[in-house]
Order: C-alpha cells, then structure tokens, then sequence
C-alpha cells in the first residue's frame, strides 16, 4: 500500500487529469461542434475556465505533495529546500509547463476567435508534459511520445463531448441537436477510438514487456482493471452510438432520457478508469 | 451508483506494489542479526539518489530522526552514524528524491542479540 502522501498525490493526479481532459476537450467540442452546442456556449467556457483553474491548483498541490512524500510529513509541502530540490528536477520543469498551459488555456477562453488556438497550444503543452515525465519517457523513444500525446488529445476528445450532450438530451428543445452532436461525434469516434484503443495497448505492451506482468505484478493488475473499465465504457458507447442516438433521431423523447443517464454512467466509469491510471503513473513501478 | 463507484475507487487505489525503491544493499542487511550494535549504517543504491529523512525505530524505543550531516547530495552511497539503544530489533525507514524527481521510499530491519 502507499502511504498517505502516495495516495494524496494519486487523488492530485486524478484532479489534474479531470481538469486538463475536461478544459481542452470543453474547448475542443466548442470549436468542432460550434453549431450545435451554441446553446450552451457560454456555460462551456465558464466549466472550461473552472476546470482548467482545478488543474493549475492540482499541479501545484502535486508538487507539494512530492515534498511530503520526501519527507514524510506535511512539513515537506512547504520545506523551502526539499520544494527547492524538487524543483532543479523534471519535476520542476513540468509544473512550470503545467502552470503555463492552464493559464494559456484561461485567457485563450477570453478571446474570441484566436483564442482556441491558445487553449489548444496551452492543452499541448500541459498534455506534453506527461511524455516528459513519467514511465512513458523512460521508453525514450519519440514515437511513443507523440502516440501518448495523441492518446490523451482522443481522451480529452471524448470526456469533452459528455458535458454538453448530457445538457443538450436533458432539454426537450435541443433533443435535435444532442441527436446530431451524438451522431457526429460517434462518426469522429468510430475512427478516434479504434486509434485511442489501438495506442494504449502498444503503450501498455511497450511498458510490460511480457503478458504474464499483467497477472504477476501491481502495475500490470492495475492495469488490467483499467483495461475491463475501459470495456465497460466502449459498450455504453455503442449503446449510445447504436441504440439510444439512432432513437433520438427517429423523434424519440425517451431516447434522450436514456442517452443522459448513460453518460452519467459512463462518466462515474471514466473517473475510475482515470483513477486506476493515476495509481499507475503515481506510485506503481513498471513491472522490469 | 455513487456507492458502487466509490467502492470500486477504493478497491483501485488499494494495490499492493509500492514505489521506486531501489535500494540495492544496506549494511547490515535487511533482515540480519548481529552480536553488537553497529556504530554507522550504509546504503547502496542502484542509481544515483539525494537521501532526504532517515528515521530510526527501536522496539524500546520512540522513532527518532538521524542526521543525514554532509550526506546531502546525489549519491549512489551513503553512511549515515548510528545511536545504539542497546539490544533488540533496529528498523530504519529511509525517503530520497531521485535525479528524474521520483521520489523514493523504503525500510530494512536487523536485530541486535
């Protein structure tokens, strides 16, 4: 088991993942969907400010946490010259990076226009510094790093959607504009998906290198539980792509009812799949 | 629902392999027993690491923090001065930074009989 300051850091972690997918994919969605979601534009941009916001106070307490953890005690949160150390390593780099891409990704909001462009360089950078660091990195190969990048823009892709689909079903007068979000976004999806799925599993094999780690170690049962999470999510996702939005266009009300539920569902799974993930990249060890 | 999602949280943050230590040989070892208390313990580490609290347990004992003196930059071996407190089970608990910023945590124990 972690200690407390590993679980903190993994609970940091998954704040800071939830913040940086939902901010860039808010900002993704309005500015590829703009037509449909502009109902509800402007309260995207506020949850995009305030997730971006959740995930420059993550990479800070992150940080901190990194210093109880050389230390042992909430002294080393604030412990000048433990933060001091920490901060002449990648580590230090990274929160630089971090903190810089959120506040892009703030004032990039602000602006009209241009200002997706900035979001989306600051997304780049924060979602970058995960191949800085990490076990990813450690495979030094540039590849990889562009595949993990791409990875997490898909992800970010896909948890921005729920938000504003979820919004759009609840109100009786946009059930018109949740069915062609849903089956646009689906059209996007069946070629993003098969690539997100695609890379993950070269990732996860690259990393444990043999598949009898999957069942041997910490990391790989980890990830295992990740894997079956993720099952559970693609078979919502057909539901919804399949069933409940080829419903909604044929006029049924109902559909859109189920399609909200459905992604509520599919959004507490996304949390746990995100969960497992933080435990991976914050306290597990490859299994070599 | 929530219930069922916080539990299946609990359940996924509950693993059992702990992180990035990679201490390679202490001295004494980890689980050795020897006649008298030793005056200084070591570590051998298998990359470089900045040793940042070392805590000592005595079964008889409340943990007490040793001083880590010039001990305090990048190294792959340090050795730390040791207080004995007589005979019984000695438990040393150590965290370090590493060069790539993990930080790193482990602990061994040895007897003195």
């Amino acid at each position: 088991m972690p200690d407390i300051w590993g679980i903190a850091a993994i609970y940091a972690k998954l704040i800071l993942y939830v913040g940086l997918a939902g901010s860039v994919g808010l900002v993704i969605i309005r500015a590829v969907f703009a037509d449909l979601v502009s109902p509800i534009s402007d309260r995207m941009r506020v949850q995009a400010v305030l997730l971006a916001g959740l995930a420059l106070a993550a990479s800070v307490l992150g940080f901190m946490l990194r210093g109880a953890a050389l230390t042992g005690g909430a002294d080393g949160m604030t412990d000048p010259e433990i933060l001091g150390l920490l901060w002449q390593t990648p580590v230090g780099d990274v929160l630089v990076y971090r903190m810089a891409g959120a506040v892009l990704i703030i004032i990039g909001v602000f602006i009209p226009l241009s200002g997706q462009w900035i979001v989306l360089a600051g997304g780049l950078i924060t979602l970058w510094t995960f191949a800085q660091i990490g076990h990813v990195p450690e495979l030094e190969t540039t590849g990889v790093r562009v595949l993990l990048l791409l990875h997490l823009l898909g992800i970010a892709f896909w948890i921005g959607v729920l938000g504003p689909l979820r919004a759009l079903s609840r109100r009786p007068e946009h059930i018109a504009s949740a069915a062609t979000l849903g089956h646009r976004f689906g059209q996007a999806a069946s070629v993003i998906v098969p690539g997100l799925i695609l890379a993950g599993l070269l990732m996860a094999w690259l990393l444990l290198g043999d598949l009898r780690a999957l069942v041997a170690t910490g990391y790989g049962q980890t990830l295992l539980i990740k894997l079956v999470l993720v099952g559970a999510i693609l078979s919502l996702a057909a539901a919804n792509k399949l069933r409940f939005v080829p419903a909604m266009q044929a006029g049924d009300d109902k559909a859109a009812h189920h399609l909200a539920r459905s992604i509520e569902i599919e959004t507490a799974v996304i949390l746990l799949v995100l969960a497992a993930t933080a435990t991976l990249t914050s306290v597990l060890t490859l299994p070599n | 629902m929530k219930r069922l999602a916080t539990l299946a949280l609990i359940s996924t943050l509950a693993t059992s392999a702990f992180a990035h230590s990679r201490v390679d040989t202490t001295t004494p070892e980890n689980g050795a027993v020897i006649a008298d208390v030793p005056a200084e313990i070591s570590f051998n580490f298998a990359a470089d690491i900045r040793l940042t609290r070392v805590d000592m347990t005595h079964q008889d004992h409340p943990s007490v923090r040793l001083d880590l003196g010039d001990e305090t930059s990048f190294d792959r071996v340090f050795t730390l001065p040791l207080q004995g407190m007589g005979e019984g089970i000695y438990g040393i608990e150590w965290r370090g930074l590493g060069v790539d910023g993990h930080a790193m945590q482990g602990e061994f124990t040895f007897t003195v009989d």
